[in-house]
């Protein structure tokens, strides 16, 4: 547990000297959210579906640059051999690369949040507690399984190409669950009716979790 | 395995797409003992490094450190392990104390602050501790790179022509510390083209060639000035 630690908090350091992911991912929900608001003729009140499409649409191009990147520090280097040849095992590398993806993009979500609310319209904001629980399930899943694809590509000459590839393909259900359950939540419906979602959503995200720990043996060694 | 058997590594064999790259390789080494492999490219010598170091999986065949098996990479046998190879394994963005500090504490080095001091002093780059890595020359960072070999004072030291593209000092400076591991004991298997050093410092001198280990014998059993000569027939023989 602990050198898994180790890289989590070397990780967060190293980002907060230089936020490379962090910007990248806020400029880019930041720019999708201006753009789809500018395309909305003035004066229209977005339904909560829409609403729901707009904010994870914004959520999901942001997250898949800060997944991209999450194995960019331990390429410079071959630095990934060395966590390789210490003790860290190749189960604690991924839980520790999938709880800072998870972490980067809860904090772009905190940004990304507010001016959704600004753009879109502060009804939407009484739904909070709610889609808070949404957030933290399709985070976990979108670590999960973007850690998972980023470590198969991380030695992929291209592979802030072929990541994309390999994981919107396989994380669309969850994207689509999310966006179903926070268009109810926008909508005011109660927990009952969204709860199957969400209880798909965190079969999803064990599961994948699961697998990356599972091959992260085989992913990690030639 | 025999009772002062540190390292048993028994008919390994590992293919790369149809390239075979070690065959049936098998062969033992005792506490303290320091084995230098001579071998020419594609001779599996990093191949065979790395599954050691439980980076790379043996197709067949198994290795033994201090008789426990390595077959799953065994987390508490890398406590015990250093590896200099032909990359920094340097974080750029970390200074150089920050970096032998990371790994240290990977290593649960008791104290790994104090530590990277020690080795920072070792390696003459104290007065640089805070700058960062890659702001290092290519000296310098070979040097640091050397300290983080070193940061979890290894039983099992594994070095991958670790004389190449080394400036005088740095060179200096491991020619040293080698030396000083091996009177502390410290197992060592150096791969390397420099037939000089790797003489000059084995216990034990190897030739692979094609995947096999063609030689193996101790080093006071072998003439220095004879040795370029029986290496070339060696190899010849080997790939012939």
């Amino acid at each position: 547990m602990r050198p898994a630690w180790l890289v989590i908090r070397k990780d967060l350091r190293a980002e907060l000297r230089r936020p490379q992911a962090m910007i990248a991912m806020l400029f880019f929900g930041f720019l999708l959210l201006v753009i789809l608001d500018v395309a909305v003729p003035a004066g229209t009140e977005i339904a909560p579906e829409t609403g729901a499409g707009i904010l994870w649409v914004a959520i999901t191009f942001s997250s898949v640059l800060g997944l991209g990147r999450s194995f960019d520090r331990e390429k410079e280097n071959h630095c990934l051999e060395g966590l390789l040849l210490s003790p860290l095992s190749p189960e604690g590398l991924f839980g520790a690369k999938m709880a800072v993806n998870c972490i980067f993009m809860g904090l772009a979500e905190l940004a990304i949040l507010p001016l959704f609310f600004i753009l879109y319209g502060d009804a939407f904001l009484r739904s909070l507690p709610a889609l808070a629980l949404v957030l933290l399930l399709a985070n976990s899943g979108f670590a999960a399984t973007g850690t998972l694809f980023a470590a198969i590509t991380a030695g992929a000459d291209r592979n802030e190409a072929l990541l994309p590839m390999l994981f919107f393909p396989l994380v669309m259900p969850l994207i689509a669950m999310a966006v179903r359950a926070t268009g109810m939540i926008f909508a005011g419906a109660p927990l009952p009716e969204y709860s199957s979602w969400l209880q798909v959503m965190a079969a999803f995200t064990l599961i994948f979790t699961g697998l990356g720990f599972l091959v992260s043996r085989h992913i990690f060694r030639d | 395995m025999a009772a002062d058997d540190y390292l048993e590594v028994s008919g390994l064999c590992k293919e790369y797409g149809g390239c075979r790259a070690l065959r049936d390789l098998s062969f033992r080494l005792g506490r303290g003992d320091f084995l230098t492999l001579f071998g020419p490219n594609g001779a599996g010598k990093s191949t065979l490094l790395r599954i050691i170091a439980t980076l790379t999986a043996p197709d067949s065949g198994r290795v033994r450190v201090d008789g426990a098996d390595l077959e799953d990479g065994s987390e508490e046998f890398r406590k015990r392990l250093g590896f200099i190879s032909h990359h920094a394994l340097l974080y750029d963005q970390m200074s150089a104390l920050e970096n032998l500090v990371f790994s240290a504490s990977l290593y649960g080095v008791a104290d790994p602050w104090a530590r990277a001091e020690e080795l920072l002093a070792q390696v003459d780059l104290q007065l640089h501790r805070h700058r960062l890595a890659g702001a290092f020359s290519r000296g310098m960072r070979q040097r640091l790179s050397i300290a983080r070999a070193l940061v979890n004072d290894p039983d099992l030291l594994l070095l991958d022509e670790p004389f190449t593209g080394l400036d005088r000092q740095a060179a200096l400076l491991l020619g040293e510390l080698l030396l000083v591991l091996k009177e502390r004991r410290r197992t060592i298997i150096m791969v390397t083209h420099d037939l000089d050093r790797g003489l000059a410092m084995a216990s034990r001198v190897g030739i692979l060639a094609g995947g096999r280990l063609a030689f193996l014998e101790p080093r006071h059993r072998i003439d220095a000035a004879a040795f370029a000569g029986l290496y070339l027939a060696t190899i010849n023989g080997e790939t012939s």
